[in-house]
C-alpha cells in the first residue's frame, strides 16, 4: 500500500556549511555522473523521483522517498560509490524533510545559502539540475513542479530585493562603476596594465563587463602578447603607454612597478586629446600605478584599491539588510507549494485511511457468526463514518498548509497507512 | 466645469505615473516601469482636451490667463517628457520630472481664474502669435527637463565619485547617457526658443512696430547662453560643467518667466 503520492519529500547533502572540502570533493558530481547516480537510486527503489543538485559549493540529493530512513541507505550507497567510508560521508551531511526539504531548496534558488549571499549562478544550476533529472526520467510531477517552482522563487527574490544587485568582488564593483559612467561598455577601450594574476582577472572581467576592445601592455612584452592572444585582446607595446592613453576610456593598473606609471602630467594630456571626455581610472596595485593627483583633473574617475574594497564591505552589508524579505518571499512560495503539495497527498492519505478503517470493520465482522456480520454490518459503518468525520473535516479544513502536511504525516504513522494492510 | 474635470482627470493620470514610475525606481518592478510613459501620454490627451475646452469656455487661448498659462506650461513638459523616452527610451527621468508636470497642471486648475488679458491689444489673435507663445512654452518646458537632468547629472557624478554605490546609483542611467538626454533637451529648447523669438519679433513689427521689451532681452540672454552650453559641450566641458551651465540657463528662464514677466515687461505680462 504505498505509491509515489504517499512518499514523502527528502534531501540530503554535502554543502559548504557542513561539510569539509576533502568530503564535498568526493560527492561532487559532474552531469553525467548525476543521471548516472539518479538511475542507480531510482532502480535501486529507493527514490520514486530524485533531483541531484550539484555545484562546487554543493552536491544535494532531492528525492520522493518510501520512507525518511531510506536517506541512510542512499548515503551508505553515494559513499560506496565515491569510495567513502560510513563515517567520512556520515561527516557533514544534512538531512531534511518535508517542509523543511522545500524550504532548504527555495532558500538555495534565492541564493539565501550560497557563500556568496544572493549569487545569481546557483539558479542556472538549479535549473540545470532539473534539466538533467528531466532528461534522465526521474522528475515526475512532484520534483518538477517543486524545482520548476524553486527557480520562480529565486526570480522573484531576485527582483523584489536587492540581494543580488550589488556587487562583492573587487572586479565586479570597478565594471559596475564603468558601466555607471560609460554605460554597456561595448563601444569603450580598457587598457589592462601588467599582466599579472590581478591585470588577467580584470582582463577576463572586462571581457564579461561587456568590452569589445581590450588592450594589454605588460612591461615584458611577451608575457603582454601571450595573455591578450589568449583573451582575444589587443597587446600595447609598454613604451607607449602614456602616449596612447587618450585612446582608453578605462585603465587599470595591475603592475608590481615600485613607481607609478601614469603621471599625472600623462592624464592631463590624454584628457586633453580626450576633449574631456569622462576616463576611469582603476589602481589595483600596492604600490600605485597611477599618480593621486590625477584624481582631481576634470571628468576622471579615479579609485584605488581601498576604495574598491570599502565598497564591497557596504555591498555586503547592503545584501545582508535584504535577508528578511527574502525570507519572506521564500516563506511565501513554500507556503504556496506546500498547499498544491498537501492537497496532492492528502487525497490518497484519506482514502487509506478509509480502507484502513474498512478492513479493521471487516475484520471484527468475520469473528462473528455469520448470520450475523449484515445485522452487525451498518452498525460498524456508522461507527466507522462517526470516528472519521472530524477527523477527516478538520483536516481538509486546515489553512496552514505546512501543518496540513505535518498532519496528514502524522495520520500516516499513526494508523501505520503505509504499513501492510490488517488481515 | 467640464473643463475642470478633464484637467484633474488628467492630473490623476499625471499621478499614476509617477506612482508607477517611482515605485519602479525604488522597488526595481521593471515591469511596472513600462505603464508610466502610456499614463503621461494619457494625461496628456486628457489636458489637451481640458485645454481646448476652457479655451471655448473664455472666448481665447488658454496662455492669456495665468492658470492657463500654467496648464498650458504643465502640458508642454508632458510632452517634453513623452519625445525625451520616445528618443532615449529612458524612464528613470519619470520619477524626477512628473512632479513638475503635475504641479504646474494642479496650479494651471488652483490658480483663480482672472479675465483674459493679452499682449497689447490688436492682432494677438493671429497664428503668428499663437506660435510664438506656445513655442516659447515648449522651450520653457525643454529647459525645464534639462534642468532635472542636470540636477541628476550632479547627484549620479557625485555618488560615481565617492563609489558610493546606493539605491540610486543603480538606478539613475549612466553619465554618458544623461549627458546626451540633457543635449536632447537643450538642443530642442535652444531651437525651438529661436524659431519663436524670431516668430515674435515679425509679429511685434507688425503690430508694435518695436522691438523694445525686456522680455526680449532676457530671451535672447536665454538664447545666448543655451547656445553657449551647447558650443562648450562640444569643446569639452561636457559631465558637471554642462550640467552646472544648464542650471544656470533655467535660473535665467525662471526669472524671465516670473519677475522679469510680472515687474519689468509690459506687454509680456501674465495675471
Amino acid at each position: 500500500m504505498s505509491g509515489a503520492r504517499e512518499a514523502q519529500l527528502a534531501v540530503l547533502g554535502w554543502n559548504f556549511r557542513s561539510a569539509q572540502e576533502h568530503v564535498r570533493e568526493r560527492v561532487a558530481f559532474t552531469p553525467d555522473e548525476v543521471r548516472e547516480g539518479l538511475q542507480r537510486l531510482l532502480e535501486g527503489g529507493l527514490l520514486s523521483e530524485g533531483v541531484i543538485v550539484s555545484t562546487c559549493h554543493r552536491s544535494e540529493i532531492y528525492g520522493l522517498l518510501e520512507t525518511p530512513e531510506n536517506t541512510h541507505e542512499i548515503a551508505r550507497r553515494v559513499g560506496e560509490w565515491r569510495g567513502l567510508s560510513p563515517a567520512q560521508i556520515e561527516e557533514g551531511i544534512f538531512r531534511r524533510e518535508g517542509p523543511e526539504a522545500v524550504r532548504h531548496l527555495f532558500r538555495v534558488a534565492a541564493g539565501l545559502d550560497s557563500m556568496a549571499l544572493g549569487e545569481t549562478e546557483i539558479l542556472g544550476q538549479v535549473r540545470q539540475a532539473l534539466e538533467i533529472a528531466r532528461e534522465a526520467g526521474t522528475s515526475r510531477a512532484i520534483l518538477h513542479r517543486l524545482f520548476e517552482w524553486a527557480v520562480a522563487t529565486g526570480k522573484r527574490v531576485r527582483s523584489e530585493t536587492e540581494i543580488a544587485v550589488h556587487p562583492l568582488s573587487i572586479a565586479s564593483i570597478a565594471f559596475e562603476l564603468a558601466t555607471r559612467v560609460f554605460g554597456d561598455l561595448r563601444d569603450n577601450t580598457a587598457l589592462i596594465l601588467g599582466a599579472g594574476e590581478t591585470g588577467a582577472l580584470f582582463a577576463r572581467h572586462a571581457g564579461e563587463a561587456g568590452v569589445r576592445n581590450l588592450v594589454i601592455a605588460n612591461r615584458t612584452a611577451k608575457r603582454g602578447e601571450d595573455l591578450a592572444a589568449r583573451l582575444g585582446a589587443t597587446p600595447m607595446p609598454w613604451e607607449d603607454v602614456a602616449e596612447q592613453l587618450h585612446t582608453a576610456d578605462v585603465v587599470v593598473g595591475a603592475t608590481s612597478s615600485p613607481t607609478a606609471i601614469v603621471r599625472r602630467e600623462h592624464v592631463e594630456a590624454a584628457m586633453r586629446r580626450r576633449r574631456n571626455r569622462p576616463m576611469l581610472l582603476l589602481d589595483l596595485a600596492v604600490p600605485g600605478d597611477i599618480e593621486p593627483g590625477a584624481r582631481e583633473i576634470y571628468n576622471v574617475f579615479a579609485y584605488a584599491l581601498n576604495d574598491l574594497e570599502e565598497v564591497a564591505r557596504e555591498n555586503r552589508q547592503r545584501r545582508s539588510r535584504e535577508i528578511p524579505v527574502a525570507e519572506g518571499i521564500v516563506e511565501d512560495e513554500m507556503r504556496k507549494f506546500l498547499g498544491w503539495y498537501g492537497n496532492l497527498t492528502l487525497v490518497p492519505t484519506l482514502a487509506s485511511l478509509r480502507r484502513r478503517f474498512e478492513t479493521s470493520r471487516d475484520a471484527e465482522l468475520d469473528r462473528l457468526p455469520a448470520g450475523e456480520r449484515e445485522r452487525f454490518r451498518a452498525f460498524a459503518d456508522a461507527i466507522s463514518r462517526r470516528l472519521l468525520r472530524d477527523p477527516v473535516r478538520r483536516l481538509k479544513g486546515d489553512e496552514d498548509p505546512a501543518r496540513k502536511l505535518e498532519r496528514a504525516e502524522a495520520l500516516r504513522f499513526l494508523f501505520d497507512l503505509d504499513g501492510p494492510d490488517e488481515e | 466645469m467640464e473643463s475642470t474635470l478633464l484637467g484633474w482627470l488628467a492630473v490623476a493620470s499625471y499621478a499614476a505615473a509617477e506612482v508607477v514610475s517611482a515605485r519602479a525606481l525604488w522597488r526595481r518592478q521593471e515591469t511596472a516601469a513600462h505603464s508610466a510613459p502610456l499614463w503621461v501620454a494619457a494625461g496628456v490627451a486628457l489636458q489637451f482636451a481640458q485645454l481646448w475646452v476652457h479655451g471655448r469656455a473664455i472666448e481665447a487661448a488658454p496662455y492669456r490667463t495665468l492658470a492657463g498659462s500654467m496648464s498650458l506650461f504643465g502640458w508642454m513638459l508632458g510632452i517634453s517628457y513623452l519625445i525625451l523616452f520616445a528618443r532615449h527610451r529612458e524612464r528613470a527621468v519619470g520619477p524626477f520630472l512628473i512632479p513638475f508636470v503635475i504641479l504646474f497642471s494642479a496650479l494651471g486648475l488652483l490658480v483663480p481664474e482672472s479675465p483674459p488679458a493679452g499682449a497689447g491689444e490688436g492682432g494677438t489673435r493671429g497664428v503668428l502669435f499663437a506660435f510664438h507663445v506656445n513655442l516659447a512654452m515648449l522651450a520653457y518646458a525643454a529647459f525645464t527637463l534639462s534642468f532635472v537632468i542636470s540636477v541628476l547629472y550632479l547627484v549620479q557624478a557625485r555618488q560615481i565619485r565617492r563609489a558610493r554605490s546606493g539605491r540610486l546609483f543603480s538606478r539613475l542611467p549612466d553619465l554618458e547617457q544623461i549627458g546626451r538626454m540633457n543635449r536632447t533637451s537643450v538642443t530642442i529648447g535652444l531651437a525651438v526658443l529661436a524659431v519663436s523669438v524670431l516668430l515674435g519679433m515679425a509679429w511685434a513689427r507688425q503690430v508694435w512696430r518695436h522691438l523694445g521689451d525686456a522680455k526680449v532681452v532676457w530671451a535672447l540672454l536665454t538664447l545666448l547662453a543655451y547656445a553657449f552650453l551647447l558650443w562648450m559641450d562640444r569643446r569639452g566641458w561636457e559631465g558637471r560643467r554642462v550640467a552646472l551651465l544648464s542650471i544656470a540657463g533655467f535660473c535665467l528662464v525662471l526669472f524671465s518667466y516670473t519677475i522679469v514677466n510680472l515687474y519689468f515687461s509690459g506687454a509680456h505680462q501674465f495675471r
